[in-house]
Order: C-alpha cells, then structure tokens, then sequence
C-alpha cells in the first residue's frame, strides 16, 4: 500500500490514456488482466486493471473503478525489474524495485505541464504537455525554467527530501512546480520563510527590477512585472509543509504502518504487476526496453538540481545550443540532400538496365512469336500474340518501347553520329516512318502519321515538346535539339528544314511548300486571283495559326511581294467600316508603276 | 484590282485633274513599312502632290491638311471612293522626303509642319518671271512686288509666295537682268533685257 501510495500518482483511469501523455511520450504497449502488489501483498483495490507503458511512465487503468483507482508510475523511479514465469495457479508476474531514495516527487509539478510558461532567457512560450523533465528547460534555448533565480542556490541533499516522502500527496494536486523547486532548494535546516527566494518577512523579489514587495502582492509595486506566484503560495506552502522539515515525517491517515518501514527494505520498494491473462513476456520485452531507454533522462534534471547546473554550464543552453542545432540542421540537411542525389544516380542507373532488359524481353517476344507464327496449328500460337501485346504496351506505357529504343548517349559514344541518330529518330517523330514509333497500345492513326503528316508547319517548341514526350526516358536538352536539326533534311523526305523568322525570332519545322518563296509566289496567286485578304483569311486558306500566318506573311512583305493596306486610314465617321483598322493585304502594286495621271 | 486614272469633277474639262489609277488603290494611303515599297509611294506622292500643285497653282502645303477637310488638298489627299485618307504623319513622312530632294522648302524654317511646294524651282520661276515681264512689255520699268504677285491681268505669277519672287528675282540680278530698287514703300526692281535665257 504504502509503495503505491508513495511513488504513484492518481490518474482519471477515464481519459483515454493517449490523451494522457506527455507530448514527448509515447505509448508502447498494453495487457489488460493485470493485477498489482503493493509490496508482497496483493492490492485490493488495484486487481483489474489494463497496464500501459510508455517510454516514462506505466499506467494502470483500473476496470471497475477506473476515475478512482487508475495511477500511473514514473519509469525513473524503477531501479531494476525482475521477472517471475508463474507456477501452477501463480500468474506471471514482473517484479519492479524501485529507487530507495526516489519518491513521486517529479509528479508534483502536475499543475507545470498543463500550463504554458515563457522562459525568462529567451521569452520562448513553451506549450503545455511536455513530460515533467523536458518542461523543466526551455524548449528553445535550453535553459532550465526559473534557473536565473535559482542557479546560484545550492541543491538540496537528498536525505532531506526523503524526510518529507508523504507530502506528495499533499502538494501534487495545488502546488504549481515553481513551488515545489523552491522548496526543493530550502536548505536542510531552514524554514520555508527562509527561503532564499524571498525577502526577509517575505517580501518577494520582482523577477524583472528585484525590487522587495510586500508577500501580499500579485504584480511589482514599481514595474508591474507579475510576480512569482509561487511565493504567494509559499506561505500557505509553509503552513502546510511545517511538518516536513521536521525529523520524523508525519503519517498519514492511510499509510501509518508502512511508512515506518525500513526504507532500504526491499518489500517497501517493491510493486508487482501480476499477468492474469498472458501477455507477460511481450509486456517485460516492451517494458525493459523502455526502461533502457531512458526517455525521460534525455531532458531529466530529476530531483536534483545539481544536474540542471551540469547540463547547463555544459552548453545545452544559450546562445550555444541555438548555433548547435543551426548547425545540427544544417548538417542534416546536407546529408539528406546527398542521399537524395544518390538515390536519383541509381535510379537513372536502373533505368538503363531496365531499358535494355526491356529491350531483351521484347526481342524474345519478337522471337517466340515469330516462331510460332510457323506453327500456328498449336493453342499457344493463338494465346502468344495477346501475351505479347500485352506486355509490350505495359512496356511502351512504363515508357520503355524497345524495336525502338529511344537513342541515348551511352548507346553511342561519337557526338556527331549521335545527332545523326538523334536526327533520324526525329525525322519517325514527325514524319512517322511505318514500324517505328508506333505504339502498341495506340490506335495507329494518331501515331503513325507522325507530328507533320498533315502539317507541313510546326513550331519547334511543339516539336520538342512532342519529341520528349515520345521518348519517354533520357530527355533531349534544347541544346542538343539544336544541334540535331541541321542533320533532319537528310533524314526527311520531303526534307524538313528549319525557319526563324526575324520579326520574332520564332522557330518553325517546315516542309518545302513553306519556304519564304513558295509560300511569296502562293500568296501573291491567292491574292492575284481572289484580292485582298486579311491575315486572318490568309491563315485559313494555308490552314495555319494565326500568329504564324502572320509571321510568313510579314516575311513576304520584306520581301516585296506585298504590300499592305491599312483600313483604318478611312475617310470620316466610317472610317473603320471595312475591317476597322485590320490590315488587308495587296500585291504590290507600286512594283513596275508609271505614272498615269495628269502630265505637266 | 483592276485600277483606272480618274478625272477630278471640277465643272469644266480643262480644270479636271487627271489623277494617277494609283490613287484608287487603298495601299497607296498606306505607309508601307518595306522601305523598297514605301520609297516608290513617297515617289509617287510627290508627283502627285507637285503636279496637282502645279495644276491649282498651289504653292503651300501643311501637313494639317491631311486632317482637315474642306481644304485644298482634298481631292488628292483623300479619296472618298475607296474610303482612305493619307495619315497626316505619312504626309508628313513625304514631306520630309521631299524636302531632301529639293522639290520644297519649309517655310518657315526650322519646322516641318508647312513648306513651300518648288513645283518650279526658284531657277525655272527667274525664267517665268523675266518672260512675263518682257512680254507683257514691262523691261526697264520699276515695279513693286505687290505688283508682280497679284497683277491687274492673271499671270503665271499670280499669287507667287513672297519667298519663292525674291529668290527669283535674285537669280536674276546675279545675270544683270534685274536690279532691285528701294522705292518709297518697300523694295522694288527693275527687269533688264538680259542675255542670258531664250
């Protein structure tokens, strides 16, 4: 009863026990049919219970009674666990000793992690929720919360706090942690009045200006800094707590006999939990991992101060710790990064060789169907065709067509027959030569035709675009787009050359017919035959964009071919009657003019 | 397309303008931005601008007058038939070409808003002028240049700008066959039977 009492702290076994958690607390695991001994001598009240542990503490959420009944044990105060196999009609059970000289002190900061405090080096509001250790620091810079004050105060001995082990009960539920640290740090004879923390009658030094105000204020008289609430409380505390400062703890109602017991005796320091239904050695597995882990040391100051002093002057706070994690995150960043490259290398590795398995697997195909087109009487032959096609769209869809395989470098080393390649792959992209790059899974129309079957203008945007799209793998660069294009006419028939007009600077593929002068001599026909046209009409007659009709058609006017007639010179209010303004375009009619009118 | 010279309506035959059959093509209002085009626009323009000058013995042109109506340009710088106008800043354009081939002069200098149309240049206006003279039998007689400008009988030289008289007749003293005079009001001169000429 009186280890229970002592070391565990009520939980409402109501509350879900997720929500129960620290933020930095995890839950590992849970067995229901778990009953506990207080010592050596099953608890009555704790018989039925679900025990849950997690990387601090173990919760036992009693089944009948779970508001009343349910507690949960700091894993810090286990010292050592035992497990015990069970015999016959005895259950499993797993034995924890508990540090002798621990008490449930850590859980009297309960009101702490349930409210949000700024930190006084750094003004960093630290959120509520964290484990009793990690809210002790400051989440930012590390330094230990109302360490300015009490850094110079020397910590308490131990042996003092063992005297007071009863008084968690009393404080736990009313006493914010501030009240408690200052406390902890009353020196082993004085008084609570003595603290060091505060004046002589009291009075209570403001954090901001040390000014000495009267106890009973809330706010500094002359700065109006809120003052310690814990020195508030202290005098309440000081009524309270008198009786443990004395020598001989005061017992209460329920723990009288056990709180005479011998503290360094085992049984007064021992829980068990008894599984009595199974689950016992994953539970020990989980529970002793978690022991080792030691989660609640990676921010633990414990009840001693001493160690706050150590983790502080050892750089965990301050402007250090700031410059450490900028450079932790930096580093990892880096790492990551690097890994990141690592893995795009392999990959474009990977995509090679699966482009030539890919390769391999569609020769075979080509093979084995070629075969059995000999032997058509077999079943096989029949199922073979489908088999083929099937896994040769699923190639062509993962991008990897192999009768043809886009041309990468690495499959020809000189750069010129490369572009000569490239040039030729080109030229079945926008003239579509039968087999090639016609995809299985396609209807033939759309690809066969390739991209300049009907056109015999194409901006060379589009064509780039369209070409990477049917490679698939190992994109062309602009770059090297360029460079292949002065090879495409001797890989076109009709031969595909490229155009820049100089108005614009765009880029254009094009076929003979869209030469500067056979699409000049088709215009002047069109505008000979039918008269003045629109560029508008004109692109409707060549079938082309607007943009680029305009383009050729400016080209002709450079040349002389044409010359323009902008309506919008009209004469009076309907002055923009025909066209308003759109230029019509006109042979040119000033080439070879004389003069016909008036002489002399 | 098919493009015809047309008459100007101007009540009787002998005043008719016979405009050029490029004057009903729409291009021709049009400044082309192909320089080879637009040089023979310009070319043509300024025939059509001279002679039509020389026809209505007009000696001023400004470029306004390709924005107002009503003026005296207008059967030339505009043609209602075919809807078109010249631009005022084409006019301009043609101006400004013009000018560099001499066959105007901005009056007043320094802008290039008016000038005056050399439809006869100030050499071939010294031969108009000592012709008349003679041969309206005024040699060695002292006349006012008000008198040549705006003769009591219409002449060739009615209406001449004041510019375009004194160069002439500056030509004509450099061969000694016009000496100007000052007379009580103003400047006048006296036409010799010179050698030079016919």
């Amino acid at each position: 009863m009186g280890v229970l009492k002592r070391f565990t702290k009520a939980v409402d076994g109501t509350i879900p026990v997720p929500a129960l958690l620290y933020e930095d607390e995890d839950l590992l695991a849970s067995q229901e049919g778990v009953g506990i001994y207080d010592g050596t001598e099953k608890s009555p009240k704790h018989q039925n219970g679900t025990i849950y542990t997690t990387t601090h503490r173990l919760f036992y959420i009693d089944h009948s009674h779970a508001r009343s009944r349910s507690f949960a044990l700091d894993l810090s105060h286990v010292s050592r666990t035992d497990y015990y196999a069970g015999l016959f009609t005895s259950s499993p059970k797993i034995m924890l000793y508990l540090h002798a000289n621990s008490t449930s002190r850590s859980s009297n900061i309960s009101g702490a992690e349930l409210e949000t405090w700024e930190c006084e080096v750094c003004s960093y509001k630290n959120p509520p929720g964290l484990s009793p250790a990690a809210s002790k620091v400051c989440g930012l810079c590390g330094v230990p919360r109302t360490s300015v004050k009490n850094s110079s105060i020397h910590p308490t001995p131990i042996p003092t706090r063992l005297k007071q082990p009863s008084m968690s009960t009393h404080l736990s539920t009313s006493l914010p942690s501030s009240t408690a640290n200052l406390h902890t740090h009353t020196s082993p004879s004085s008084s609570p009045s003595g603290d060091v923390a505060t004046g002589q009658d009291g009075e209570i030094p403001c954090p901001a200006c040390t000014f000495l105000n009267h106890p009973s204020l809330l706010t500094c008289e002359i700065c109006g800094t809120t003052l310690p609430r814990p020195n508030g409380v202290s005098r309440h505390l000081a009524a309270r707590s008198a009786p443990s400062s004395r020598p001989i703890t005061p017992s209460a109602d329920d723990d009288k006999d056990e709180d005479d017991v011998d503290d360094t005796s085992e049984a007064s320091r021992l829980i068990r939990l008894s599984f009595r239904k199974g689950g016992d050695k994953a539970f020990y597995a989980v529970l002793r991992r978690s022991l080792l882990g030691k989660a609640w040391e990676t921010k633990h100051l414990g009840g001693s101060r001493r160690s706050v002093t150590q983790h502080t002057n050892s750089g965990r706070g301050g402007i250090n710790s700031l410059l450490r994690t900028v450079e932790n995150t930096t580093a990892s960043n880096q790492s990551n990064m690097e890994n990141a490259l690592q893995d795009l290398e392999s990959l474009a590795v990977k995509a090679r060789e699966m482009v030539r398995m890919a390769e391999e697997l569609n020769e075979r195909l080509t093979a084995v169907t070629a075969s059995s087109s000999n032997n058509t009487m077999t079943g096989s032959a029949v199922i073979e065709p489908e088999e083929a096609t099937f896994i040769r769209s699923s190639l062509s869809q993962l991008g990897l067509q192999m009768t043809n395989a886009p041309v990468t470098l690495d499959m020809i080393r000189d750069e010129r027959r490369w572009h000569e390649e490239l040039a030729r792959e080109l030229s079945g992209v926008l003239q579509g030569n039968g087999s090639s790059w016609k995809r299985p899974g396609d209807d033939g129309e759309q690809t066969s035709g390739g991209m300049m079957r009907k056109r015999g203008i194409i901006a060379l945007d589009e064509v780039w675009g369209g070409w990477n799209r049917a490679r698939g793998v190992a994109l062309i660069p602009p770059s090297t787009f360029l460079l292949v294009l002065p090879h495409l006419p001797s890989y076109t028939s009709p031969p595909i050359h490229m155009r820049t007009f100089s108005s614009s600077g765009l880029s254009v593929l094009h076929t003979p017919p869209y030469t500067k002068a056979a699409f000049a001599a088709r215009m002047v026909g069109l505008l000979t035959l039918a008269g003045p046209r629109t560029t508008v009409e004109v692109a409707q007659e060549e079938q082309l964009p607007i943009g680029l009709a305009q383009e050729m058609v400016i080209e002709v006017e450079d040349a002389g071919e044409i010359c323009r007639d902008e309506g919008g010179s009209g004469v009076g209010i309907f002055a923009g009657r025909d066209g308003s303004g759109e230029v019509r375009w006109w042979v040119n009619i000033f080439k070879g003019y004389v003069w016909d009118g008036q002489e002399g | 397309m098919s493009l015809s010279p047309h008459t100007t309506p101007s009540g009787n035959l002998l005043l008719g303008f016979l405009l050029p059959s490029i004057h009903a093509a729409p291009p021709f209002f049009t400044q082309q931005p192909n320089p080879a085009t637009q040089a023979i626009v310009t070319e043509q323009w300024s025939r059509l601008i001279l002679s039509y000058a020389r026809h209505r013995q007009l000696f001023t042109v400004r470029v306004e007058d390709a924005e107002v109506t009503g003026g005296e340009w207008d059967e030339i710088l505009r043609n209602d038939r075919i809807n078109r106008r010249l631009r005022s800043s084409h006019l301009a354009y043609i101006l400004e070409q013009m000018a560099a081939k001499n066959q105007l002069v901005y009056d007043p200098p320094k802008q290039s808003r008016s000038a005056l149309l050399y439809w006869r240049t100030p050499e071939e206006w010294a031969e108009v002028l000592h012709e008349w003279a003679s041969t309206t039998g005024q040699l060695n007689t002292i006349l006012t240049f008000y008198e040549i400008i705006e003769p009591p009988v219409p002449s060739p030289l009615s209406g001449i700008p004041m510019q375009i008289l004194r160069k002439a007749i500056h030509i004509l003293t450099k061969t000694n066959r016009a000496q100007i005079i000052a007379v009580a009001d103003g400047e006048g001169v006296r036409f010799l039977p010179g050698n030079a000429g016919k």
